[in-house]
């Protein structure tokens, strides 16, 4: 009976790969990295996260030769980024716009998607899923499965026509979906958007180096971070204060392709306090009182890793 | 010598009001030394036996010596504080377009982020069965029952902390933001370098 039944399963499954064969999902998601840096389109997407909604606008286009995109937060105080090539400016509410020299905007949808999927080879398999209708079109999922369970899975459906990304959403190890994005609607033009002419006359900050101390920016030592999720690597730590309340905060960020956590480690603060976890869609915020210090781990990562990762967090020697 | 002449008239002037003899009007008001008018009552007074409804004390003296000091030490005060003005008036015209600004700034991220930091990060019913012990503890409930069996002040210390708490991980949770913008630069750097290190061996 049992020896039936797989081969009855392993016939399935050869129909199944018999069936996908002409599409890879590694080709699908380089189609979808090149269309998101090609075409000239204009989408409005949401994002869900648990009870919130964040409504955003992303407008894209080449003219003559520049590489133009526009993403805006459209509710509240709002948030606006531009990118003209290889230069991305933040404009946020009070506070002075500053551009930063990178090709890739930061927003809900991760870089690595729109650039370089093989930076997610070290640390997910790209696996086939099924065919959907998303935003009224045929869509194709592909699964980004963590290699181990300390991570979450990331899940697109991408436009089987356009190959432009229609949905996406960060899914945790038991396959419910934490935060998601859907496009409401997408339009792709011949000619780039008015707004991308526009964008093309203004003059922006100059900007800010960060790369250009590299060298220096990894000084940072005081601490051992002792355990951290396969795939990360340590892409900056330095010693720095805060933005909003002028802390002083030893600081490491890691990334492994898809997701970055940073690694705060600053002074404790006083009265009674327990370790706990916040979190909002798939960010996971961990505050960990290691009595002399305190430890908090900020990402898109799982309430347990999060709290490895600040448990690990010893004074180096 | 005038001066004394002037002073025994004053003295006659006061002493001829008290008694009476002169009548008091705008005119010699200005001569009368109210100090000694007082005193000269209060000698007739006592003289007289008269009883005092309440003790006599004259604090007239003393009150409008420390009025008469106070411009004096108001006009020292606003003395420096021009002095310092003058001083400091470079630094706070070069920000000062900006201070105001950047004030609202902190206050309105704050508010952002105190939004950001407690509605949104609620925990939810989906934070892992796994972790029962992470559930049961939310950052803003933790102090809860503490507050609730202490007194008012521990309540508010216990507030303050939480305030602090929720303030601090709004600037986390921003800082993580505006940190992350950089990473994928920062990413492509390190390979670009781990792929140089590797050429070089």
């Amino acid at each position: 009976m049992i020896k039936w039944l797989s081969v009855v399963l392993s016939m399935l499954l050869a129909t199944q790969v018999y069936a996908n064969e002409n599409i890879s999902p590694r080709q699908l998601l380089k189609d979808m990295s090149l269309a998101v840096q090609e075409r000239n389109f204009d989408a409005s997407f949401v994002v869900v996260k648990g009870k919130g909604m964040e409504p955003y606008r992303w407008l894209h286009g080449q003219v003559e030769q520049t590489d133009l995109e526009i993403l805006t937060l459209l509710n509240g105080a709002g948030l606006e980024v531009v990118r003209v090539d290889d230069v991305v400016t933040y404009f946020e509410p009070q506070t002075e716009p500053y551009s930063l020299s990178t090709d890739v905007i930061d927003g809900p949808i991760p870089e690595a998607l729109l650039r370089d999927i093989s930076a997610l080879d070290a640390s997910y398999d790209f696996v086939l899923g099924g065919k959907e209708r998303i935003a009224g079109r045929p869509a194709q999922l592909v699964r980004l499965v963590a290699k181990d369970e300390s991570k979450y899975n990331y899940w697109l459906w991408v436009d089987l026509q356009s190959a432009l990304l229609l949905k996406a959403a960060y899914v945790n190890q038991r396959a419910e979906v934490l935060e998601q994005l859907q496009l409401t609607h997408i339009s792709v033009t011949e000619k780039p958007a008015g707004q991308l002419l526009e964008l093309k006359s203004k003059t922006l900050p100059v900007p800010v180096s960060a790369i250009a101390d590299d060298g220096h920016s990894k000084l940072q030592n005081n601490w051992q971070i002792g355990w951290l999720p396969n795939g990360f690597k340590l892409l900056k730590s330095d010693r720095h204060k805060l933005n909003l309340n002028n802390e002083l905060a030893d600081y490491f960020l890691y990334s492994d392709g898809l997701v970055e956590v940073s690694v705060f480690v600053q002074r404790p603060l006083t009265g009674q306090r327990a370790s706990g976890a916040l979190t909002s869609g798939a960010t996971t915020v961990y505050v960990h009182n290691a009595g002399a210090f305190d430890v908090s781990v900020v990402g898109k990562v799982p309430v347990e890793t999060a709290k490895s990762i600040a448990e690990s967090v010893k004074r180096s020697l | 010598m005038t001066q004394s002449k002037f002073d025994v008239n004053n003295e006659q002037m006061t002493s001829e009001i008290l008694d009476a003899e002169r009548e008091l009007n705008l005119g010699n008001q200005a001569q009368l030394d109210a100090e000694k008018f007082a005193r000269y009552a209060l000698i007739g007074d006592v003289m007289r036996q008269k009883e005092q409804a309440a003790p006599c004390i004259d604090i007239t003296a003393s009150v409008a010596a420390a009025i008469a000091d106070e411009p004096v030490y108001n006009m020292t005060e606003e003395k420096t504080t021009s002095q310092q003005q003058k001083h400091e008036s470079n630094v706070v015209q070069m920000s000062f377009w900006r201070r105001p600004l950047s004030q609202v700034a902190i206050a309105a991220s704050v508010a952002l982020c105190t939004v950001v930091g407690v509605n949104n990060f609620m925990p939810q019913n989906s934070i892992d069965a796994q972790a029962p012990v992470l559930q049961s503890i939310p950052l803003t409930g933790t102090v809860a029952p503490v507050s609730l069996s202490s007194e008012p002040a521990m309540q508010s210390a216990e507030r303050g902390v939480r305030e602090l708490q929720k303030q601090r991980i709004g600037a986390l949770v921003l800082e993580h933001q505006r940190q992350s913008r950089m990473a994928h630069a920062l990413s492509k750097n390190t390979n670009q370098a781990e792929k140089d290190k590797q050429e070089e061996n």
